[in-house]
């Protein structure tokens, strides 16, 4: 019995040598494998699934897969629901589409991937994703560090603060006004560190109460828990139109926000070809709105458009196809997506976010929105 | 039906009969239980009020008109399979009504069910009757509401009534088969289905707004195929009776577990995601070389199983599981690596399974069958899906809540015996080995092992190449329950004594077979109940999807429909209806033990 078991612990053991063995070898194949021919590296497994991933740039490849991965939030009201068939909308999901249908043709070839907070960047550094559009502020170390480039902003979104009126708050009051209130905000964001460095810098002595999600803040906020709620001026916006209780009546404030959001396409770093082509979609929503050319009047305009319209709509053409797409790329995220202006409407509209005013109108209007010159 | 479930009362009831319990009237009942003395008075009364209390504050939260239900009745669809396309539903209902005919065909064969005395069906009826009426009057309803739910109250208090009296008509006491009661009351909540007005709720993309409520009974996509599904389950069951009739009993209860071994993975990769086989590679690619493998694997293997094969056998599984592990070292399918290590574990095994030509026959069958299975899954898997759905994984929901407990159930049971095994034996690199690593994962949380898999390991992974985030979440599960099943098992191992272990050494038995044939059923029967509590773990530990952002069922309640434009602010009513659906399986699962326990005579021998 003992030397039979002898027999089969020095088996394994030469079993066990001669696969680190096999490891070892293996590590130093690796290179051999990954720059083996496309067939042989098309290889698949039970569990993993193994792409080609060629050498340029990600706009090459996306149009090749005739699919955009696009990684949105999936639960951020009017920015990116999923709705009870699972389709994903918002605005944010609007932007993926109108990528879809510059660089592929087709607004609809979107393959959206919820992601979470934490998950969003490793997902664009694996590849998972092509183009984030997961409200995500565009910050220094992000733009450093993290390794991500920023698209133009399509939404400046700032943190502020909402009270009740019937506690002597009204759109003028300051930060300066919540000393010894009991501010209710969601924990793990930036907000927290926000409100607490803003607090300090007003002088103001608050309480912070931390939640899970931002459905427990507005619970507590309207049971009464916490006198104060801050979050972005979007999302704050949106739970006044739906969740004012009848007996309360709820301010925003301060006017000027008390941080910057904005928000835009977030992609990786280091493929100004992909950048492009991410950057002028958004461009060209911006410029034809400046122009009011819809998606329901481009087919028309376009026919007879000249100058700048004229070269987006790509009556000249090289401008389009120079940067790797096809020339009637804009006009077609123009009539199966919109410009910037319907697609804010259609999805903000419904919980009380207007561009007149804000930071969100045209630059002829007052406002932030601005495009570079097409041509 | 009443005639098998009679038969089964007596075959559960051998030996002595149980010991006469006398019944009080219910009024020295109640003294005797609840009012004894004054203590126990004052601590009935005051148990009373606080779940009088609970009782009411949860109803006055279910029917207060702020409650926004519609969130929950819209996203039905979304709960349940998340965004698996309307035109293929199909599949979920024929995935659905498969396992329904399994169900129910075990229950058939395994003659499951038990009698109810008509009498104590009808004291039941009469106590909910009651508990409804209190209900009625202690919600927060309107008058009318209150009329309704009294009368309800009234026509259940009848039939109980009236089922009670027809239990004293003749001399016998009478019984119903506790199946039939479970077939009407289904039957009740289906026909509820065709006629109350629950309210008909709808999500149109194309309307403003999007969300559509009407008033009158549910859509017709909802109470159509919930009402074939009952006459399909029905249908089942008779058919099952037959069979248990006609086929004899072990083939008959081994076919259907094979079938239930099969039903996930098939239910799941070729109906739910149907893959769109590319022909000519099966046929130029696959197919041959899954034939080499049967062949090949076939004449190894029935030269390994004969007796007279001796140790030159043994060198040569060891050889196949080598060059296994050698085929890593250049790039090739991976489908062929898996063969190999398959037919590595086929080969070390062989010896066990020795003997005559039968022996040897149907050893060999085994391999093909596994071999088929696995060779049908890679090829299956890694054909592209024709449902287009948006996100990763092409269902979510409920339903993936339920494949990840399976498959971390299923998978985790192997590797968690092994491991068990591995502890208790006694060469100590595996001793050391498996000891390591089930400590190693018990000292971590699941939740770092989770968000390890799924957000480091793809940093590891060369650039391009994707472990789908289903994969390795389901990958980090096994490895967690397999570390905690391993010491479950562990312990029923230990409780097997040491004469056992002694008398099949005794009769010539190797080590394998004294293991398999001896101590691991003794064992793994005691450890029956930690076992079943580990499966209920497990199920309900896959709401730990919620953290890394997979859509399963709680995190769609919690995050995704409160995320709506329309329904923000319904994360209260939704975690309500996610808990109601988790308790459902749970105390099903833990019910299921119970009868296993009673069935192997657990606690009695």
């Amino acid at each position: 019995m003992k030397s039979k078991l002898f027999k089969i612990f020095a088996l394994f053991l030469i079993i066990g040598a001669v696969a680190a063995a096999c490891g070892s070898d293996s590590e130093e194949a690796a290179p051999a494998t990954t720059a083996a021919p496309a067939t042989t590296a098309a290889e698949t497994t039970t569990t993993a699934q193994v792409e080609v991933v060629a050498e340029g740039s990600l706009l090459d490849v996306v149009q090749a897969r005739g699919t955009l991965n696009c990684g949105v939030s999936g639960s951020a009201v009017a920015f990116s629901e999923t709705q009870a068939d699972g389709s994903v909308t918002g605005i944010d999901a609007d932007f993926c589409r109108a990528v879809a249908a510059a660089v592929i043709g087709d607004a609809d070839a979107v393959n959206f991937v919820a992601l979470t907070a934490s998950e969003r960047f490793t997902a664009v550094q694996t590849g998972d994703v092509d183009v984030l559009m997961r409200n995500t502020t565009w910050t220094q170390s992000r733009d450093s560090s993290v390794g991500m480039d920023f698209g133009p902003t399509t939404y400046y979104d700032g943190q502020q603060l909402m009270a009740r009126v019937s506690d002597g708050f009204s759109a003028s009051s300051t930060v300066a006004d919540i000393d010894g209130a009991v501010v209710c905000t969601n924990v793990g964001t930036t907000t927290e560190k926000n409100i607490a460095e803003a607090a300090l810098l007003a002088g103001a002595d608050i309480t912070l109460l931390g939640f899970e999600t931002s459905d427990e803040v507005y619970e507590t906020f309207i049971a009464g828990g916490c006198d104060v709620t801050t979050t972005d001026g979007s999302a704050l916006v949106g739970r006044k139109v739906k969740q004012q209780p009848a007996d309360q009546e709820w301010v925003i404030f301060p006017s000027t926000p008390i941080s910057k959001e904005p928000l835009g396409p977030t992609y990786g770093q280091n493929d100004s070809a992909w950048a492009d082509a991410v950057n002028w979609t958004v461009y060209a929503m911006i410029i034809m709105d400046e122009y009011g050319i819809t998606s329901a009047n481009v087919d028309g305009e376009c026919a007879s458009a000249e100058a700048e319209v004229g070269r987006l709509c790509g009556g000249e053409g090289e401008l389009q196809t120079g940067m790797g797409l096809s020339a009637d790329a804009f006009h077609q995220v123009i009539r199966q997506v919109g410009n910037y202006g319907e697609v804010y409407d259609r999805n903000l509209n419904p919980v009380g976010l207007y561009r007149e005013g804000s930071a969100n109108a045209g630059w002829l209007d007052g406002g932030l929105i601005y495009a570079p010159p097409a041509r | 039906m009443s005639e098998t479930s009679s038969a089964t009362a007596a075959g559960s009831a051998s030996g002595a009969p149980p010991p006469e319990v006398t019944r009080l009237p219910p009024r020295q009942w109640v003294k005797e239980n609840l009012f004894s003395s004054p203590f126990s008075s004052a601590l009935t009364i005051v148990t009373s009020i606080v779940l009088l209390a609970i009782a009411r504050a949860l109803l006055s939260f279910i029917f207060n008109p702020i409650r926004q239900w519609n969130s929950t009745a819209t996203n039905m669809q979304l709960f349940f399979t998340r965004a698996y396309p309307d035109e293929q539903y199909i599949r979920v209902w024929f995935s659905l009504a498969v396992i329904i005919v399994l169900t129910s065909i075990s229950m058939a064969v395994w003659r499951a069910g038990s009698s109810i005395p008509l009498a104590r069906l009808g004291r039941k009826l009469l106590a909910g009757a009651a508990l409804l009426l209190l209900l009625a009057l202690l919600a927060p309803f309107s008058a009318s509401a209150t009329i309704q739910w009294t009368l309800a109250a009234a026509c259940v208090a009848v039939i109980g009534e009236g089922v009670r009296r027809s239990a004293s008509k003749g001399g016998a006491e009478r019984t119903v088969s506790s199946l039939t009661v479970l077939v009407v009351t289904l039957a009740g909540l289906v026909a509820s289905l065709w006629v109350v007005p629950y309210g008909h709720h709808t999500y149109i993309p194309s309307r403003q707004p999007r969300v559509l409520a009407e008033s009158g009974t549910v859509a017709l996509t909802t109470k159509l195929p919930w009402t074939i599904m009952l006459l399909i389950a029905v249908a089942a069951y008779l058919m099952g009776g037959v069979i248990r009739e006609r086929l004899p009993v072990n083939p008959t209860r081994i076919t259907l577990l094979i079938l239930w071994l099969l039903a996930p993975p098939v239910l799941i990769y070729l109906v739910l995601r149907d893959p769109s086989f590319d022909m000519g590679h099966v046929i130029s690619t696959d197919l041959p070389i899954f034939a080499a493998y049967a062949l090949g694997g076939s004449v190894i293997l029935s030269w390994l199983t004969r007796p007279s094969t001796g140790e030159a056998g043994r060198i040569l599984a060891v050889t196949i599981l080598v060059v296994g592990f050698c085929t890593f070292l250049t790039p090739m399918r991976m489908v062929v690596r898996l063969d190999m290590l398959l037919l590595a574990i086929f080969a070390l095994a062989a010896p066990t399974f020795a003997g005559g030509p039968r022996n040897r026959k149907r050893y060999v069958l085994g391999w093909l069958g596994v071999l088929g299975v696995m060779s049908w899954l890679i090829t299956a898997i890694n054909t592209p899906s024709t449902v287009s759905v948006p996100g990763g994984f092409f269902i979510g929901g409920f339903s993936i809540t339920l494949m990840v407990a399976v498959f971390t159930i299923v998978l985790s049971f192997p590797l968690g015996i092994a491991l068990a095994l591995a502890r208790t034996s006694t060469m100590p690199i595996f001793r050391l080995l498996a000891t390591w690593f089930i400590e190693f994962v018990r000292g971590v949380p699941l939740i770092t092992i989770l968000i390890f898999f799924s957000i480091m390991v793809p940093l590891f992974l060369p650039r391009g190449m994707h472990l789908g985030e289903v994969a390795a979440v389901v990958i980090g599960y096994v490895l967690f329950s397999s570390a905690y099943l391993a010491e479950n098992v562990r312990g029923g191992l230990q409780s097997v004594t040491r004469g056992q272990h002694e008398a099949a050494d005794a009769v010539g038995m190797t080590t394998a077979q004294k293991t398999l044939f001896i101590v691991l059923p003794q064992g793994l029967r005691v450890a029956i109940p930690p076992l079943v509590g580990h499966c209920i773990g497990v199920f309900k530990e896959t709401s730990l999807l919620a953290i890394i952002g997979v859509f399963d069922v709680l995190y769609i309640g919690r995050i995704v429909i409160p995320g709506q434009t329309e329904f923000m602010g319904s994360t209260k009513e939704n975690l309500l209806f996610v808990s109601v659906i988790y308790w459902i399986f749970a105390y099903q699962m833990s019910k299921a033990s119970q009868r296993l326990e009673q069935r192997t005579g657990l606690g009695e021998r």
